[in-house]
């Protein structure tokens, strides 16, 4: 049983590190409905994050996670995700 | 100066067969070249599928040299080549050397190689710093990328301009084009053209599946490869070659040559939007397009036949679908428009000059090959894309198309119409 | 039949980043002075191979002038490349993006080792951890044509995009092909190559090349012409032009800096020197005629110099097969002993030397070279004024190809 959970502040990080993106944790929980496109996150971007996670938590992730358009939907979907360790 | 180039040669290295006519038999069929990956073992990766080559280059009578050293896509380049040039009838020997040229592309070049050698000096990816005394010999034929057009050159003797084109996956194409300039402008009167790629490796096939941009039906390999179908899932990896020989036109004639049909028009544009994305108008391909036509002066309801990029991805299906309407308007619902991708593949760099290949061929026969494995339409996805069988038709004017990583969009027209239209 | 006269490709900016320079003009006062910078390699991983001399370029911040979502998904090698092309785009006053016209502007890159660092680290991830570990950005770094796409997409430019992949003379060839364009009715192709083939197994792969030099001592690694030539030292960085139409670049008040007038393209055979004289003799007779240039108009000559004493005396006999009697009076020189050679990037280097030489009026030196042994009027220890209207710059391949390219001064319209 995982009972690890993403925090805005490890997307922020995620974020920096796998897409070059600085977006402030506190901005992404203020505006978790902002789209990543706006926050200068594309596919590929996305795509490492997810990589990065599943690698990390050694889980596969669903393929719904690369199609998140929203910080809170990826947020609620990895952890839902890793909750149920689906 | 601007100069009539004629298409007088084709050789071809494709999954399901080496040369033109096991390559047509292939196509004219409906048949897939798909299958399961047997040129490494693909265990734990996403997609272990491709449209693999039974090449042996013992079979093609090539200089021990190449036969033992040279990579994999160099070989298929060197057979390809061969074919082409004693298909066209051209005596090499007999041509001024300074006037034949050589435009060959790849996307990865060498890189199947590069890896083997990699895995050698890093004792299986453990060290950063590399032993070098472990490495193969003649590793840095594998390095530089002009080792394609160098080796070609070499076997014919060119010693006009020799370039290496690597646009990603408009390879192929931009190397038709770049030798299509170089005659029409007088560079060369001959260029042996077209591209290569075995891209089949463990490094290439992981970094496709990162960004799942690859078929993961590794049940059905066969039937894997589903362009413009609503119910495709990604391109199906391939490999192989395919070389013109372009010519001169009264060059040719002066020799008798036969002619396949003239190279109408080339042009190749940057969508400056996504270096793996495609927006869904297709603004930047159409442009291509309608440039390659006014080139040729051709009305574009003159066009009888697209082949398509036709990756089978969900984007490009719609991206080219939106640029050939915007290009031929209502006349593209009349316009054939099929991916020979259902059946061998996508061979990265090569396949352009593949896809050139099978419309020459297509012109040749008067028949349009088919887009394979084609079953359930997509709304958005509306033209005629010949499902599964080919079909006999007039073919005068033909446009092959392509798009690549980089935002790349390309287009060769081909004609064998012979004069102005419009 | 038009009667108007046929367009005119000319350059407008130059953008470098080189062993010995940062910036356009930095890098032409290091070679007016002739400064030497070759050194030895401090790159983590290459202290073991027996490749220990190169032209480094140190001090390079990429994120000054490139934005952390472009510099994570790209090697080196694109680093150097965008980052010229930028400073290129300011020095011909062209917006850093999104032009008004982006179908009027194309990018054209030569490519000779592609992202070796980038490529070997996500090797290293799949051999040493498995599939799942290499990233998404894999397939756009590794590849050739990786620079001239994000520079496309990062200023916005929608015009003719290309990617020459043909070693050094590759990067003559990508400038004609720019220079083709817009002939052929581009506005402007952002042009040139920057290379990084530093990395430890990009090192590795070119120990085979028969040409390397390995010599330990960075004054006496790269002398070509002399009795001690042993072969060439590598080199990281490069350049990118803007070469653009004459009276598009007249009608917006840029300066016209040179006019991108004829090249010669040959191919004689990997590593057969000997035969390149013939055909490097007939790149440059293919050039001036191209560019309606008479040999004697030829005012100085950038030579490929590679090093190796059989393809030095190629060079020489070359140059005087093709310019005749003048061959023994024009000055000739060879500001890349100072750097190295960059590949691709070296002949575009090379260009952008002979573009400020016209400009100055003023041959840069031949650094590390002191006494020749070919009949050749190098320019050595210093530089020589010369009233310059014309420059002939030459390249070859390591596989076998020869290109010479024929610069004129931009101010003046006799041409």
């Amino acid at each position: 049983m995982i009972t690890t959970a993403l925090t805005f502040d490890e997307l922020s990080t995620l974020m920096k590190q796998a897409a070059g993106v600085t977006v402030d944790a506190r901005e992404l929980e203020k505006a978790p409905d902002a789209p990543f496109t706006t926050l200068g996150l594309d596919s590929l971007g996305l795509l490492g994050i997810v990589g990065e996670l599943e690698n990390r938590y050694s889980v596969a992730l669903p393929t719904d996670a690369e199609r998140c358009k929203t910080p809170a939907e990826f947020v609620g979907l990895v952890n839902n995700a890793l909750r149920t360790g689906v | 100066m601007t100069r009539r180039v004629a298409v007088t040669g084709i050789g071809v290295v494709a999954p399901g067969g080496t040369g033109a006519k096991a390559f047509w038999d292939l196509l004219a069929a409906g048949r897939t070249a798909t299958r399961g990956i047997t040129l490494f073992d693909p265990v734990g990766l996403r997609s272990r599928i491709a449209a693999e080559c039974d090449f042996d280059p013992a079979d093609h009578g090539l200089d021990p040299d190449l036969s033992r050293h040279a990579d994999r896509y160099i070989q298929f380049a060197v057979v390809a080549a061969g074919e082409a040039v004693r298909d066209s009838g051209l005596d090499t020997d007999a041509e001024d050397p300074w006037r034949v040229a050589v435009s060959l592309g790849s996307a990865v070049g060498g890189t199947t190689r590069l890896e083997h050698d990699y895995v050698l000096v890093s004792e299986g990816g453990r060290r950063w710093d590399v032993d070098h005394r472990a490495a193969g010999p003649k590793l840095h034929m594998a390095f530089s990328p002009s080792t394609l057009s160098s080796v070609v050159a070499e076997q014919f003797g060119a010693r006009g301009p020799v370039q290496t084109v690597s646009t990603g996956c408009t390879s192929g194409l931009d190397a038709v084009g770049y030798a299509f300039h170089t005659i029409a402008e007088g560079r060369a009167d001959v260029c042996i053209s077209g591209a290569s790629d075995s891209p089949i490796s463990p490094i290439t096939m992981a970094c496709f599946d990162a960004i799942k941009a690859t078929s993961p039906d590794n049940d059905d390999p066969e039937h894997a490869s589903r362009p413009f179908d609503n119910n495709r899932n990604g391109f199906v990896m391939g490999e192989g070659a395919a070389v013109l020989v372009l010519e001169e036109y009264e060059h040719a004639r002066a020799r008798g040559a036969h002619i396949y049909c003239e190279i109408g028009g080339y042009a190749t544009f940057g969508n400056a939007y996504h270096m793996t994305g495609l927006t869904g108008e297709g603004l930047e391909m159409s442009r291509a397009i309608d440039s390659t036509l006014d080139q040729a002066r051709l009305d574009p309801t003159l066009i009888d036949y697209v082949n398509a990029h036709g990756s089978g991805t969900r984007q490009n299906d719609r991206h080219e679908t939106a640029a050939v309407k915007r290009s031929l308007g209502a006349h593209a619902y009349d316009t054939p428009m099929s991916s020979i991708k259902s059946m061998v593949g996508h061979s990265l760099g090569a396949i352009g000059a593949i896809e050139v290949a099978a419309c020459v061929l297509a012109m040749k026969h008067q028949v349009v090959p088919p887009t394979a494995n084609y079953e359930t339409p997509d709304p958005e996805c509306d033209l005629d894309y010949v499902p599964r069988t080919a079909r006999p038709r007039k073919l005068r004017n033909v446009l092959s198309v392509g798009s690549g990583f980089g935002g790349f969009q390309s287009a060769v027209l081909l004609t064998r119409s012979g004069g102005r239209t419009r | 039949m038009s009667t108007e006269r046929p367009r005119r490709a000319v350059v407008t900016g130059i953008g470098v980043i080189a062993p010995n320079g940062l910036r356009a003009d930095a890098y032409w006062k290091s070679v007016r002075e002739g400064l030497g910078v070759l050194d030895r390699i401090t790159r983590e991983g290459c202290e073991d191979l027996p490749l220990k001399v190169a032209g480094e370029v140190r001090g390079f911040d990429a994120s000054t002038l490139i934005e952390d979502r472009f510099l994570v998904q790209t090697d080196r090698f694109s680093h150097y490349t965008m980052a010229a092309a930028q400073l290129a785009l300011d020095d011909a006053g062209l917006p850093r993006e999104n032009p008004e016209e982006p179908f009027e502007i194309g990018v054209v890159t030569a490519a000779g080792s592609g992202g070796g660092e980038f490529g070997q680290r996500e090797l290293q991830k799949l051999w040493g951890q498995g599939s799942k570990f290499v990233g998404p950005y894999q397939s756009i770094a590794w590849f050739y044509a990786a620079s001239t796409g994000q520079i496309s997409i990062r200023s916005g430019l929608k015009g003719p995009c290309g990617v020459v992949a043909s070693d050094e003379a590759g990067g003559l060839d990508a400038i004609a092909h720019a220079a083709r364009g817009v002939r052929r009715g581009t506005g402007a192709v952002l042009v040139g190559a920057a290379e990084a083939p530093l990395a430890p197994y990009s090192m590795v792969c070119q120990l085979g090349y028969p040409e390397l030099s390995t010599v330990e001592d960075p004054d006496r690694a790269y002398r070509p012409f002399t009795a001690g030539a042993c072969g060439f030292v590598p080199a990281e960085g490069g350049a990118m032009l803007v070469v653009e139409d004459e009276s598009r670049a007249r009608d917006r008040g840029a300066a016209v800096r040179a006019v991108v007038a004829g090249h010669g393209a040959t191919f004689t055979g990997a590593s057969r020197w000997e035969e390149s004289r013939e055909g490097l003799a007939r790149a440059i007779r293919v050039a001036l005629d191209e560019a309606g240039c008479a040999p004697e108009e030829v005012d100085v000559v950038f030579a490929d110099a590679l090093g190796v004493p059989e393809a030095d005396r190629a060079e020489a006999l070359a140059i005087a097969d093709a310019l005749g009697a003048h061959a023994t009076r024009v000055p000739v020189t060879a500001p890349k002993t100072g750097i190295g050679r960059a590949y691709c990037g070296a002949p575009v280097l090379d260009t952008a030397a002979a573009v400020f030489a016209m400009e100055h009026g003023v041959v840069p030196p031949t650094p590390h070279v002191f006494d020749i042994c070919h009949d050749l009027d190098l320019v050595m220890s210093r530089a020589r004024p010369a009233e310059l209207r014309t420059a002939l710059v030459l390249s070859r391949g390591l596989m076998g190809s020869n290109a010479a390219l024929v610069v004129r001064r931009g101010d003046d319209s006799a041409w």
